[in-house]
């Protein structure tokens, strides 16, 4: 199927990666509409990164076809990526060189001519607001800035699509918001953007669209909005009670059919069918309801929580 | 602003070569004062040492005063130590931050990045054959004819040890393991490679090692150009460092290809 006019941008079907017996991504397909913002969300080891490796055509497919703006991901791996802006999870800023420097380097290599890419980099410091920044030696940046650095260098080519791995982890919540702000100004530039994150919260407030992944599969897939109402009903019940009578407490919300999730101060409960669960009978405790979000989703699906190891 | 440049030969993009380099010169030219100690002073210092210091001690070595003996290996031993020292040290180090990864990212390939590396050894090579070159000029330790050819010795050797030092980036795990490419490799075989004493001098049995390590053809080639005396000894020297670059360049880029893509 030709997508380079179509309304797809991405397409993965049956994508597939093994490392010997492991399986990283088992299977899973998907498509990302122009101008869409599609998400994987899932905890570390859910195989997010392998996935978008294989986009960037960082990591060979074991198996499926992938195809990027109509171009065969695994047959014409060079041509795709004059169309992809890729942001790997480690900034891969080159420390040798001004941040300004950086761009120009990575925009002449990747095709501008030297003047072109001086204009264009001078345009995308100002746009991700770095312009006081352009002689800055990068280990002397925060994080949010290297992590803007690294956005703002996919950017260079001006690209269809803009591939991005766990775009804020690790930064503090200051340089999230920047993040934040200009992905969705990019966003509303027309490109095409697809995330991978661990965060909840990051992946309702960018995504169009995301899937949710455990176990290199994908478990559900939707808008944020409609995933939570589909899998964990509108409200969710949170629980506080004494130490001393929690087995016995966990026990009666277990025996009841409730999914729940032993946080320490508080467990957290969802209900299977999409209502709000009701815990009348249970003694000792103080039961609050709060609205729902993507983490009980997930808990409620994988029957474990985004930030837990696997 | 769409990518525009899009010249290949054999299936080899050349902007991705020439972005490669121009990075280098630009990391170059942003390190100049340091780069001259590395360019300039190291080599300046143990061209007098031996040159004059140890060279006042000792007799004409095949018809040559010692310090002219010395010059071309020193040349060309120097372009081996800065090819390795970009390749292997800086090499891992582009990998380690990433720096190969995001080259990856736009449309260049793993063979691409090895040869622009590559390209920079052979830069660092001439430039430093030039700037102790100009030294021993001064010195009248050697002559502007024979400092044309050792400086295409030197360059060759910029290549050769570019692939060599690649290997080493990718091979190892971390800069212990790293650091045994200097010690281990690259010092020994600047000291067997005849640049101070002529390897007949030595034992029987070292003789041949000594004449198949690396660096030795390079310091014969260099030194036949300042004697003047090129024979068919020197056109074998030529073809074992073409003969190791085409081993040693196709290794180099599977073992970058296995560390970056997987």
């Amino acid at each position: 199927m030709d997508d380079r006019h179509s309304d797809i941008v991405i397409r993965a079907t049956e994508l597939t990666k093994r490392y010997g017996e492991t399986v990283a991504v088992d299977g899973i397909s998907f498509q990302v509409g122009r101008g869409e913002t599609y998400g994987l969300l899932g905890p570390n080891g859910a195989g997010k990164t392998t996935t978008m490796r294989m986009i960037s055509g960082l990591s060979p497919l074991t198996g499926g076809k992938l195809t990027v703006a109509g171009i065969d991901v695994t047959r014409q791996a060079r041509e795709v990526r004059n169309v992809l802006g890729v942001v790997t999870q480690e900034d891969g800023l080159d420390t040798d060189l001004s941040a300004k420097q950086n761009l120009i380097v990575f925009g002449y290599t990747a095709g501008l001519s030297r003047a072109d890419a001086e204009k264009r980099a001078d345009a995308v410091l100002m746009f991700f607001d770095l312009t006081d920044k352009a002689q800055a030696e990068v280990d002397y940046l925060s994080g949010g800035m290297k992590r803007r650095l690294a956005i703002a260098r996919a950017f260079m080519t001006s690209p269809q699509v803009i591939v991005l791995d766990e775009p804020t982890t690790g930064l503090d919540p200051q340089g999230r918001n920047r993040v934040w702000q200009e992905l969705d100004t990019m966003k509303q530039g027309g490109v095409t953007i697809l995330m991978s994150t661990h965060y909840m919260d990051e992946a309702a407030a960018l995504c169009d669209r995301l899937a949710i992944m455990h176990h290199g599969k994908i478990l559900a897939e939707g808008a944020p909005d409609e995933l939570v109402n589909r899998h964990a009903g509108p409200e969710v019940a949170q629980v506080r009670v004494a130490n001393g009578a929690r087995q016995d407490v966990v026990d009666w919300i277990g025996n009841a059919g409730f999914d729940y999730r032993d946080a320490g101060a508080v467990i957290t409960v969802t209900s299977r069918n999409g209502a709000r669960p009701d815990l009348t009978g249970l003694e000792g405790v103080r039961v609050s309801y709060r609205p729902s979000n993507l983490e009980d989703v997930f808990l409620a699906m994988a029957g474990r929580t985004l930030t837990d190891d696997e | 602003m769409a990518a525009t440049a899009t010249a290949y030969v054999a299936g080899v993009r050349l902007r991705s070569i020439a972005g490669i380099w121009y990075r280098h010169a630009l990391v170059l030219r942003r390190n100049l004062l340091t780069s001259a100690a590395w360019y300039f002073v190291e080599p300046f210092v143990i061209l007098i040492a031996i040159g004059i210091g140890v060279g006042t001690l000792v007799n004409d070595v095949d018809g040559l005063p010692y310090a002219r003996f010395i010059t071309p290996g020193i040349i060309v031993g120097s372009a081996m130590f800065h090819a390795i020292f970009e390749c292997a040290w800086g090499g891992f180090m582009r990998i380690q931050k990433g720096v190969f990864e995001t080259t990856l990212t736009a449309p260049v390939s793993t063979r691409e990045v090895a040869m622009g590396d590559m390209a920079w050894s052979m830069t660092r090579a001439i430039l430093t054959a030039v700037c102790i070159g100009a030294v021993a000029a001064a010195f009248g330790w050697i002559d502007t004819v024979s400092s044309v050819g050792v400086l295409l010795a030197a360059a060759l050797v910029g290549v050769q040890f570019g692939a060599l030092g690649l290997i080493f980036a990718a091979l190892s795990p971390n800069v212990h393991i790293l650091s045994l490419t200097f010690t281990v490799v690259a010092s020994p075989l600047y000291f067997l490679s005849g640049a101070f004493f002529p390897i007949s001098v030595m034992p029987d049995w070292v003789e041949p090692l000594a004449w198949a390590a690396p660096l030795t053809p390079s310091v014969h080639l260099a030194r036949g150009f300042v004697t003047g005396e090129l024979g068919m000894s020197h056109l074998f020297a030529v073809l074992y460092v073409f003969a190791m670059t085409a081993v040693l360049f196709p290794i180099a880029v599977a073992l970058l290809h296995r560390r970056l893509v997987k």
